[in-house]
């Protein structure tokens, strides 16, 4: 029973942080920045955070303080020459900074560990820090989503050049959406470390990028649920059947080529479009219903 | 000594330009960034290999071979992955997420195709002969890449700029809509520039497996990743930019292994293509008419 329950607790642990993975690269696509800097910033959080523990023993507190300030900051110097590129380059230049971060973790050995990792970091977060960050992340994001900001960020990433005649700084937002998603990750590689007692430099890798891109595409960029239904669901399926298990990229690939081609908005936003769309026909036939009534 | 990192380079820059020649025609013909190139290059590699393996075929049959069906593979990635966007008129992010999808699903077939090992070429597949030339050891095998690298850069560039086949690609090129309007059929050029494309890709897997050799299912992703470093510098979509720049990423690879660290191959070739999306996104051979801020839809 106790044995079940503790192999519950590891996945729901794991979605958890994949969860973190997948907010902080739906903040950059919902602002309309194609930047898969996700696993990057992540490294940097979890080196900041792994290194504050090892050298400075700090705690689980100032240690994921650190962590965020690390990402955040790498992030905000991200947006600067990001702010130069669209689309395509925008993915070339992150997945580059992705391979940068990752081949300059291997060749610091004094600092990373090199190839072998950081080791030995006290376990400093369990199953209960770990909802609390996220959601708090999520309430965040969401408050922030419902907000004026979200409001831009939508416009932006449908039509920047609509948006910026109607008086948006695209340049401001996505800097503060660069700024969000590396405190996000950064506190998510903060959390990864002092949970998994180490941290693995080819964790952060070209693997990572598509796993979280993928989290984000079959949930929705649009609704912070989505990324965290997205996480939710690719982190079951291998648990769920072995095959699944042994054919995880297969699963991944044809979800993603499935999900863009037939529901380009993602499982959770395709479902509240549809809703939000059911709402507003049920309304209108009211309204008409009361119109002919008040009339007769 | 210095000739010799020279000679090196070479061979592996020509190796560069083969695989990014495929991903930047593609990517200047129809605007894909098809990030499953790798994949197919790593099957060219597979289908060589077990030609000679298994099939005991020549190796200049093997080669041929894995360059069909690496092009027939890339034209099924186009039917299976590509055409269902295009009849949605589905933006850019669309198929660069459906072509990393696709790369996954190829990556996994090898992995239980191979059992996820390295497989090796059967000793004598290619003659080993070193020829000393003004006191450079070349071998036979370096001639042999070099030399097929050069015959397949000209049969493409003659392809495409002296055939009408190949002026039909380049009318696609500018403008697909104004293209079918004038009579090119856009289906005929999509099909032949996913052959194309994955013939070379088919080409560099052979090349590459004998050359290290070793094939195994990853070994597409490097040269995806230094891919995108070549189509770069060369300026995305340029044919002649790709060569040189692989000519170029090929010295820089050589000359930073031998005199600064192995170790920093990585990061310095990845901070170049940094440098170089900030100064001067479309590359510095780029003659396509490139939009340096890509439209998002």
């Amino acid at each position: 029973m106790m044995d079940a329950l503790a192999g519950y607790q590891s996945i729901l642990d794991l979605i958890l942080l994949n969860c973190g993975l997948a907010l902080s690269q739906y903040v950059v696509l919902r602002a309309g920045v194609f930047s898969v800097a996700t696993p990057a910033l992540a490294s940097v959080g979890a080196y900041a955070a792994g290194i504050a523990a090892l050298r400075l023993g700090v705690g689980a507190v100032t240690g994921l303080l650190i962590a965020a300030e690390a990402g955040t900051v790498m992030g905000l110097l991200l947006s600067l020459p990001l702010a130069r590129l669209r689309g395509v380059f925008q993915a070339i230049a992150t997945v580059a900074l992705v391979q940068i971060v990752l081949s300059l973790a291997l060749y610091a050995t004094d600092l990373t560990g090199g190839a072998n990792g950081l080791n030995g970091i006290p376990k400093l977060v369990g199953t209960p820090g770990l909802l609390l960050v996220i959601a708090a992340i999520v309430y965040v994001l969401g408050s922030l989503g419902r907000s004026r900001i979200g409001h831009a960020f939508d416009a932006i990433r449908q039509d920047e050049t609509v948006a910026v005649t109607l008086g948006i700084s695209a340049v401001s937002h996505q800097a503060l959406a660069f700024a969000l998603s590396g405190a996000i990750a950064g506190l998510t590689g903060g959390l990864m470390a002092y949970h998994n007692h180490s941290v693995v430099p080819e964790e952060f890798g070209f693997n990572m990028l598509v796993t979280v891109l993928a989290y984000v595409v079959l949930g929705g960029r649009r609704s912070v649920l989505g990324p965290i239904a997205g996480a939710t669901i690719l982190t079951l399926l291998p648990e769920l059947a072995r095959p699944l298990a042994e054919n995880r990229l297969i699963v991944h690939g044809a979800i993603l080529m499935i999900v863009i081609t037939y529901l380009p908005h993602g499982i959770v936003d395709t479902f509240l479009i549809a809703r939000r769309r059911r709402m507003t026909a049920a309304a209108r036939t009211q309204d008409l219903n009361e119109a002919a009534n008040g009339r007769a | 000594m210095i000739a010799q990192q020279l000679l090196n380079a070479l061979v592996v820059g020509s190796v560069y330009a083969l695989f990014a020649l495929g991903f930047t025609l593609i990517f200047g013909v129809h605007h894909i960034l098809n990030l499953a190139h790798g994949a197919v290059f790593m099957w060219g590699a597979f289908v060589g290999l077990y030609a000679v393996t298994l099939l005991h075929a020549p190796f200049i049959v093997a080669l041929l071979v894995a360059c069909i069906l690496a092009g027939l593979l890339s034209v099924a990635l186009d039917w299976i992955a590509f055409r269902p966007l295009r009849r949605r008129g589905a933006p850019e992010f669309s198929a660069i997420i459906t072509s990393i999808g696709a790369g996954l699903i190829l990556m996994n077939i090898a992995q239980r195709v191979s059992q996820t090992r390295v497989m090796r070429y059967p000793f004598g597949t290619f003659p080993i002969e070193v020829y000393t030339v003004f006191g450079l050891r070349v071998t036979l095998l370096q001639l042999v890449i070099v030399g097929s690298v050069a015959l397949i850069v000209a049969a493409l560039f003659a392809y495409i700029f002296y055939t009408g086949f190949g002026r039909q690609i380049r009318a696609v090129a500018i403008n697909e809509r104004t293209a079918s309007l004038l009579g090119v059929s856009p289906g005929r050029v999509y099909f032949q520039t996913f052959f194309i494309s994955g013939a070379l890709a088919g080409a560099a897997g052979v090349l590459i497996g004998i050359a290290f050799n070793s094939v195994h299912f990853l070994m597409g992703e490097p040269y995806m990743l230094r891919a995108f470093v070549v189509i770069v510098l060369g300026g995305l979509g340029s044919i002649g930019g790709a060569v040189i720049a692989g000519l170029l990423l090929g010295l820089i690879q050589t000359m930073t292994i031998a005199y600064v660290s192995t170790d920093l191959s990585d990061a310095v070739l990845f901070s170049l293509l940094f440098l170089i999306l900030l100064v001067r996104p479309t590359g510095f051979f780029g003659t396509l008419r490139m939009e340096r801020r890509v439209t998002r839809a």
